[in-house]
């Protein structure tokens, strides 16, 4: 019986637990620190990543390559399989570019490949990937499954904070953040997504504020849709108590024991956002 | 009918400038609260030599030309909320005289009084009694009865002295701030100044005065260091003195000094003349009245170094660093601009780094001209501008720039340095107008401000007893603290301020204030306020020690 397959990449930061319970396959970008170069997630550890981030050597990321992709789509699935295939923002990185030549690679061997552009990072991707999965497991035709994904990307909410822009800026991924000023004071700048690139939304005055105002916003999205269940990710960059504490504020105050997502910012994402980033993604369920 | 013209005019207007730039400091120690603030005097000062200035362009005598030439002059060089009314004052002056153009009564007199009473009324949303708006009324008052039983212009402006003079004494009677301090009110005191000096201007020394108007025009402002001065001054030495003899000429020492400077005031009698220039040759000038007599309380003052020293202090000149600046923008239009007073360099480095277009230096002390802002905000690249004004006496002027520009400007009162920071938090270059001005507006007051400066004179301000020199805290305006040393009342200070739900401290140390010492107050402050993030941030402003903020 064909059966419908998720593969995501390694910018969904989706933690191991889930990716497990769900099935879903994870695709490694790469990091290069110079010559070195490591596979995310493979032969390189959150850990060992944010230590070298403070170095010297600016790393990259580089997409996997199609043929990372066909590799992957013929290990898991047989002739006459769906996969569907969610990735970081096209704007943001050619992942999503190399899924797509890979799909018509596949195709000849009787593999259909829906790649799909989340327009999201970090756990919006893996939300995604989520929501699909969950769909698998219940049973749904693709074209149920497909309207579930593409509902939470069009309601996706992203709010992330980071200690500094300075990692987002030297990568080119600042889009039209560098509006954002204030590297004289403490501020902490409040960021998005915007069709799939990095928005500034707002600015707190510290980090205790910046976290409190997640918070809020958070209660913002909750009562946007007071009858429908969230999906809520929740990522940090090697700030796990903060992170904690930001879970816990959200249970509480919204109710959403459940299905709050804890993970962290691993490396594909660290490159860009730097240590001590917090992101906060959420959708209603269809 | 003792009507007088038009020259008599322009005399009395530069007698009432020279009255007032002389009783500058005392009109500056009427200031109610002790800090070192006390800027009314300056302020209504700097008003009326602009708005003289302007009257010296003026190549008639019709009256109603050179009050248009006051009216204006002195709307554009309003400094401060006392230099704002003023130009209001004169503006309904000048209203009430429309009509008049060769010879002005007691009756247009009493009129053009009554005019300017009624326009300031209706400039302050808020008129409070025992200030320059009742000086002014009583003036007007006393003016129309006196016009009624005699039309001299001198009874008038006589009977309008003496009941300003009144209204001035009795200021404490109305506001209680005034009488706990011990002072009369500042700005009406500069009103009754000004009717002083136009009496004095007519029955003085007429004739010395309307030959030579442009000479004797009073402005040794510039010698303040408040008036920017570009490139290199020409006449850098202000000299002042007095020569003391027997049988001295003031004509014969203006006539052969006139070639040697200018901003020149030679007045005195036959005993004592007093001499004012600004001069490239103040050797020459003292050689030469040397001759006549003994020359006594000699003052050289060379303007150049002063601004220099200003423009280092203050940084006038740093907009030009565009190494320093990157995101200034380079002429790239941008939605909404923004224009900020800052008091100091660090302030203002900062408020560029949150995204201010032009930052004029100012606040306190030196508060900006309305032209200052009016300037800056035609310079920046947007046809809308915020104007934040960063003090509480200087927010009038920043609503006068409203009706001057041709861009739409609009104005968020910030009362404080870190309210203008916290408003900028909330600022978006590419929303609308109205929606930042909502915006910053509701969110400025999120953050509380303290200041810590030192009392000019000792005073009773509710239950603190407050000596001279003493330092003393003030948190959103009001002196909450009083002590010997700095770091004291700063700890004392924060206190006050600081609550469960604060989350940030930041001091911004002033130009009197040593590194190590906030730095070793940051540290104290980061132990005592776990739950705090401290910042502190070089700050440069004058007289202020600390400017401190918590949200």
């Amino acid at each position: 019986m064909a059966r419908i397959h998720v593969v995501t990449d390694s910018g969904s930061d989706l933690p191991q637990a889930v990716r497990d319970e769900l099935g879903i396959h994870v695709v490694p970008l790469s990091i290069q620190f110079g010559d070195d170069i490591y596979r995310d997630g493979v032969d390189l550890s959150v850990s060992d990543f944010y230590a070298r981030l403070e170095g010297d050597v600016m790393p990259s990321t580089c997409q996997p390559s199609p043929a990372d992709f066909q590799q992957k789509y013929l290990e898991i699935a047989e002739p006459g399989d769906t996969v569907i295939s969610v990735h970081l923002s096209s704007r943001l990185s050619g992942t999503y570019q190399s899924a797509v030549i890979a799909s018509n690679m596949v195709a000849e061997d009787g593999i259909k490949v829906v790649a799909v552009d989340t327009k999201s990072a970090s756990i919006g991707i893996g939300l995604v990937a989520v929501a699909a999965a969950q769909g698998v497991k219940a049973g749904l035709s693709l074209d149920e499954i497909m309207a579930r994904v593409n509902y939470a990307i069009e309601h996706m909410h992203v709010f992330f904070v980071v200690d500094t822009l300075e990692y987002l800026r030297r990568n080119g991924r600042i889009g039209n953040a560098q509006a954002l000023l204030g590297t004289l004071l403490n501020i902490k700048p409040i960021l998005t997504l915007q069709d799939g690139v990095v928005s500034p939304l707002e600015k707190a005055r510290g980090k205790a504020k910046a976290v409190k105002r997640l918070q809020e916003l958070a209660a913002e999205v909750k009562a946007k849709y007071p009858d429908r269940e969230l999906a809520v990710g929740l990522t940090h960059a090697m700030v796990p108590t903060e992170a904690q504490v930001l879970a816990e504020a959200l249970q509480r105050d919204l109710g959403m024991r459940e299905n709050v997502i804890i993970g962290f910012i691993g490396p594909t994402i660290g490159v860009h956002v730097g240590k001590g980033t917090m992101a906060l993604l959420m959708h209603p369920k269809l | 009918m003792e009507a007088i013209t038009g020259s008599t005019l322009r005399n009395m207007l530069l007698y009432a400038g020279a009255v007032l730039n002389q009783e500058r400091d005392r009109v500056n120690s009427l200031n109610v609260f002790p800090v070192p603030d006390g800027d009314t005097g300056t302020n209504m000062s700097l008003t009326l030599n602009a708005a003289l200035k302007e009257v010296e362009k003026v190549d008639s005598d019709e009256i109603n030309r050179i009050t248009a030439a006051l009216a204006r002059g002195s709307l554009m060089g309003a400094r401060g909320n006392s230099g704002v009314i003023l130009s209001q004052f004169f503006r309904g002056f000048a209203e009430g005289l429309t009509e008049v153009t060769d010879s002005m009564t007691g009756a247009d007199l009493a009129r053009a009084l009554e005019k300017a009473s009624q326009t300031t009324y209706r400039a302050v949303m808020k008129p409070v009694e025992g200030t320059m708006l009742t000086v002014g009324r009583e003036a007007a008052a006393a003016a129309a009865a006196a016009a009624e039983e005699n039309g001299a212009v001198v009874h008038v402006l006589e009977a309008a002295i003496k009941a300003a003079a009144q209204a001035v004494a009795e200021s404490p009677q109305f506001l209680p701030v005034l009488k706990e301090a011990g002072v009369v009110d500042a700005g009406g005191q500069g009103l009754l100044c000004i009717f002083e000096g136009f009496l004095k201007g007519i029955d003085g020394k007429p004739a010395e005065y309307v030959s030579e108007p442009a000479q004797v025009a009073p402005e040794p402002s510039r010698k303040e260091g408040i008036t920017r001065i570009e490139g290199v001054l020409v006449n850098k030495y202000c000299t002042e003195f007095l020569v003391l003899g027997e049988g001295l000429d003031a004509d014969y020492i203006r006539t052969n000094l006139q070639p040697k400077g200018e901003s020149m005031l030679v007045v005195g009698d036959e005993k004592v003349v007093k001499v004012h220039i600004h001069t490239d040759h103040p050797g020459q000038v003292l050689e030469f009245c040397g001759a006549l007599g003994n020359l006594s309380d000699i003052k050289i003052d060379n303007m150049q170094l002063q601004n220099e020293k200003y423009t280092e202090a203050h940084n006038h000149d740093f907009f030009g660093n565009v190494v320093e600046f990157p995101n200034r923008p380079s002429g790239e239009k941008k939605g909404v601009g923004v224009v900020a007073v800052a008091p100091g360099r660090g302030l203002a480095e900062i408020f560029m780094s949150l995204g201010v277009d032009y930052v004029v230096m100012g606040g306190q002390t030196m508060n900006p001209s309305t032209e200052d802002l009016l300037n800056a905000v035609e310079s920046v690249n947007a046809d809308a501008v915020i104007i934040l004004p960063n003090n509480k006496n200087v927010i009038f002027s920043a609503n006068q720039v409203r009706e001057l520009s041709s861009k739409q400007v609009g104005v968020v009162s910030t009362r404080s340095v870190p309210q203008g920071i916290t408003a900028m938090m909330y600022f978006e270059p590419d929303e609308p107008l109205e929606y930042n001005l909502e915006v910053m507006d509701q969110h400025k007051r999120e953050v509380k401000t303290g200041e810590i400066t030192y009392a000019v004179r000792a005073t009773v301000a509710g239950d603190l007893h407050i000596d001279e020199k003493d330092i003393i805290g003030l948190t959103d305006g009001k002196i909450a603290v009083v002590g010997q040393s700095v770091a004291d009342v700063a700890h004392r200070l924060i206190e006050t301020m600081v609550d469960e739900d604060s989350s940030v401290i930041s001091l911004y140390y002033g130009e009197n204030q040593a590194a190590e010492e906030a730095e070793a107050l940051y540290q104290e402050l980061s132990e005592k306020y776990p739950h705090c993030e401290v910042e502190v941030h070089n700050g440069g402003q004058p007289l202020y020690y600390y400017i401190i903020s918590v949200e």
